[in-house]
């Protein structure tokens, strides 16, 4: 792997307000090794790539949303508020913030910023650092109460690396849904971090929708911290980047809180997509249901690592996970690694992950009725995404996206 | 109460009862080097291919490293500590059972084990009619009726060298790991068996009955080809404790299986576990393979791994041939501060080839217990199918069970399924039991057995009796 250092070399001086975190990002990058396959987390991860991700520079241009994306843009939400997130400039710009939306004070941000990331444990990853040394602009917001639908969108330029930092700190018995929208352009790359704190009985409903294009890659990692008796639920839908990696962490901090994730990848030429999840209970009672469903043609890659941490003091935990995962051509691949650790003893784990093409009697099933191969073969995969995508959050069903999975 | 005192002094003291008195007649100074190798290789008068053999295993050892990544936490090895060969030990004969240790005793009548096996486990002489070696005659004779060769590794080197040559370091190679190319380097003896083309062995082979099998010593190596159409069933270790001062065990088995032929290897291991507080204990760190070479040829691996204080091995099929089928049954407890990572690997490469997991974990003290598999469809692997299922049975609350199953597909026409659970003994059952009039740890034990069922259902006949009890007594205590 080419050293990072001449990467950071390229990047602009530190400054604004995430001065003192880019300076500790770069330091990081500059301490820690950049990963390669024999790092138990990137074993499969194909490193060229990462590599390429390097050689792009950051620095500020302007962007507009519009730019050829790989979804076309619907309307903004009728009942919500659209929020575009860029390297560039301060996202609130113009914006009046609804009720149940304000930005967090200089005191709340500095109480917040990075804390969520500690509790996952996602200080010490490289991408995280790479997006500490790199993002200087952040969306820090607090929400109280019933909060209007948020769809926020992250776009990003092409040919270089854009940085994305957000920040959401969900009040006692809020509630949020939100929409992110990541889209890819050609040759770019895009690092984005998102930590959630979920108080006392808070709700957030997160949806992520992310669509690359032509050699362009994305770095997201999602760190969320449950406080006892709130409610998360993660839909993620991933496709069309040459390289992606999705990394939501949860801990739930004191245990008793309910977590729901969602995932669709669904590669095709020869992307690779990973998603890599981690959740732990510190505390009892917790709740967790997970399904993570992967589609691989051409010659790409589906890679899903999924840890569920049980320890000592999580009793009467329940955690089930499900892989399930379609490898519908010859050259491509399916990697799929369900782990548990547990050491509490009374708890309810199961996990399961299943790998094949699609079943022969049920094409046989609909086939018997007239309904050409092809044509079953898309009913059977429009099937198998539509249990994830109509779990995306509502206003996710503005955006065209089954169509632009099943245009494969 | 103060437990540290008679710990101390139990620890203290050397064990009262030793199976063996050593007599080395022979052995060379600590330490591994290529001399060490050429003087083992010629002790034993071995043909030059297998000094080439060893010599070239040493090489790459040298160039490895010492794998970390299971996160076993055992303290370093000093690799130049280890005599490396020491000739064949006399051991001390007992007049009768009343030399032996009581307690030693009790454990082989709480396993069912018969007088005659308890006598030849300690070492007491027997007579003449149950004398193992004769036993062993006997059956050597037999085998010989139907050409099977079931003998030390040693033994075969020299007898049947194009054999051995043939077939040695092709299933597990010498740079495969760490542990493997120790073992191909210094490999101390084993056994060795060929079944010809369509002969079914007409009994179980046990490691037990192999005439000269004396110490097979920290490096055991083990062979076993089954040729076109035939069938042998072989099994490893016993359920008794055994014990050995050495701390390091690196064995490697490597099992051939040609077309149509069947291979179905069962284990039983129960070394030295240490302590209670975790103190002493084997390091089991063991490679298995086998490779089902031809069309509808089978291997079947089924273990029960109640010993040693790090057990890591992953009993593996290579299931080339068309249609050929792979299996592994497992039960795998832990109890104190032992430690297993163990599992298996379905390398899937011939079309239509099946592959079936099925392990057990208990965990119980403060020990940890890991599921780490691979299932794997090559691209070649057309209509090929897996099936795993992995439990874990907790018992306290300071064990862990942890799950780590690989999956990786590459063949669209494979399916591949997996599931795996987490359960522990529920109040329920245990008061349902008991109010029936079932003891506590004999209700524990029940439940135990059953969880482990479709294991046990595997193991051959009296392996399978001696393993329930076995589990039972390791269980003894550790719950309540």
């Amino acid at each position: 792997m080419t050293d990072s250092n001449q990467w950071l070399d390229s990047l602009p001086a530190p400054n604004g307000i995430l001065e003192s975190v880019q300076r500790r990002g770069r330091e990081a990058l500059t301490q820690t090794k950049a990963p390669n396959n024999s790092f138990e987390n990137w074993r499969l991860t194909d490193i060229r790539k990462l590599e390429n991700l390097l050689t792009l520079p950051v620095y500020k241009k302007e962007n507009s949303i519009e730019n050829d994306f790989p979804l076309k843009v619907v309307r903004p939400p009728s009942d919500g508020i659209r929020l575009i997130l860029n390297h560039n400039s301060d996202p609130l710009e113009r914006v009046n913030l609804p009720k149940g939306l304000s930005s967090l004070t200089k005191l709340e941000l500095e109480q917040n910023l990075g804390r969520t990331n500690a509790k996952c444990l996602f200080q010490e990853e490289w991408p995280v650092a790479l997006n500490y040394a790199s993002a200087s602009n952040l969306l820090a917001l607090k929400v109280t109460g019933k909060a209007p639908p948020i769809e926020l969108i992250l776009s990003s330029n092409p040919n270089q690396f854009n940085p994305t930092r957000v920040i959401f700190v969900l009040e006692e018995n809020a509630e949020l849904d939100l929409l992110e929208i990541a889209m890819g352009s050609e040759e770019s790359a895009h690092s984005h971090l998102i930590e959630i704190h979920l108080s006392q009985e808070s709700k957030v409903q997160h949806g992520m929708i992310a669509i690359g294009k032509k050699d362009s890659h994305l770095l997201c990692n999602i760190a969320i911290q449950q406080d006892i008796r709130s409610e998360y639920s993660l839909t993620c839908v991933q496709t069309g980047w040459s390289l992606a990696r999705l990394e939501p962490h949860v801990v739930q901090v004191n245990g008793n809180a309910k977590t729901n994730i969602k995932g669709l990848q669904l590669s095709k030429k020869d992307q690779q997509l990973t998603t890599n999840t981690q959740i732990r209970f510190d505390g009892p009672d917790g709740m967790i249901e997970q399904l993570q469903k992967s589609a691989a043609t051409d010659k790409s890659q589906c890679i899903f690592n999924g840890v569920i941490e049980v320890p000592r003091i999580a009793q009467r935990s329940n955690a089930s996970q499900l892989s399930r995962n379609l490898l519908l051509s010859k050259k491509a691949r399916i990697d799929t690694k369900p782990e548990l650790r547990i050491i509490a003893d009374d708890v309810r784990c199961a996990h399961g992950a299943t790998v094949s093409q699609l079943k022969e009697d049920e094409l046989f099933y609909l086939r018997s009725r007239g309904i050409s191969s092809a044509k079953a073969a898309d009913l059977l995969l429009k099937g198998f995404y539509q249990e994830i995508l109509s779990l995306l959050p509502v206003e996710a069903d503005r955006w065209d996206v089954l169509n632009t999975l099943l245009d494969s | 109460m103060d437990k540290q005192n008679p710990v101390q002094e139990i620890v203290s003291q050397p064990y009262k009862y030793g199976f063996v008195t050593e007599i080395e007649t022979e052995k060379i100074e600590k330490g591994l080097n290529e001399d060490v190798i050429r003087l083992i290789s010629k002790k034993k008068k071995e043909p030059e291919f297998l000094l080439n053999f060893r010599l070239k295993a040493f090489n790459q050892w040298l160039k490895m490293k010492e794998p970390n990544w299971a996160e076993l936490g055992y303290p370093q090895i000093n690799y130049q500590d280890i005599i490396y060969y020491a000739a064949p030990k006399a051991s001390e004969k007992k007049e009768s059972l009343n030399e032996v240790d009581p307690k030693l005793l009790e454990t082989f009548e709480k396993l069912g084990i018969p007088l005659s096996e308890q006598k030849r486990l300690t070492n007491v002489a027997v007579d003449a009619v149950f004398d193992s070696v004769s036993i062993a005659t006997t059956y050597k004779e037999k085998l010989a009726e139907h050409g099977v060769i079931f003998c030390s590794i040693s033994e075969a080197v020299n007898e049947y060298p194009e054999i051995i040559e043939k077939y040695i370091g092709t299933v597990v190679p010498i740079n495969d790991n760490f542990f493997a190319s120790l073992n191909s380097a210094v490999f101390s003896d084993g056994s060795f068996v060929y079944v010809p083309k369509g002969v079914n062995c007409p009994m179980d082979l046990s490691s037990y009955f192999r005439i000269n099998s004396g110490d097979t010593g920290q490096f055991e190596r083990t062979l076993i080809i089954a040729e076109e159409a035939s069938q042998v069933s072989y099994l490893e270790g016993c359920t008794a404790p055994m014990f050995d001062t050495n701390t390091l065990h690196a064995a490697v088995v490597e099992l051939v299986a040609l077309e149509e032929a069947s291979i179905k290897y069962s284990t039983v291991q129960n070394w030295y576990s240490g302590n209670e507080d975790g103190v002493g204990g084997i390091y089991n760190f063991v490679t298995k393979r086998g490779q089902c070479r031809g069309k509808k040829s089978k291997i079947s691996w089924s273990q029960v791994e109640t010993g040693s204080a790090i057990t890591w091995k992953y009993p593996s099929c290579v299931l080339q041939g068309e249609e050929s089928i792979g299996e592994f049954y497992s039960v795998a407890l832990t109890n104190n501060h032992q430690k297993a990572d163990t599992g298996t690997k379905m390398i899937h490469v011939g079309a239509k080839s099946r592959s079936t997991i099925v392990s057990k974990g208990i965990s119980a003290g403060q020990s940890a217990n890991s599921y780490r598999g691979l299932v794997q469809m090559g691209p070649k692997a057309y209509g090929a199918r897996n099936y795993s299922q992995c439990d874990s049975m907790l018992i306290g609350d300071k064990a862990s069970a942890n799950t780590y199953p690989y999956i990786r597909s590459q063949q669209p026409q494979s399916s591949i399924e997996h599931e795996a659970s987490t359960c522990r003994i529920s109040e329920e059952q245990l008061f349902y039991l008991q109010s029936r009039g079932i003891g506590f740890e004999e209700a524990i034990s029940m439940m135990v057995s059953g969880f482990c069922r479709d294991v046990f259902n595997q193991l051959p006949m009296e392996f399978a009796a001696e393993a329930d009890k076995l589990l039972a007594l390791k269980l003894e205590g550790s719950v309540g």
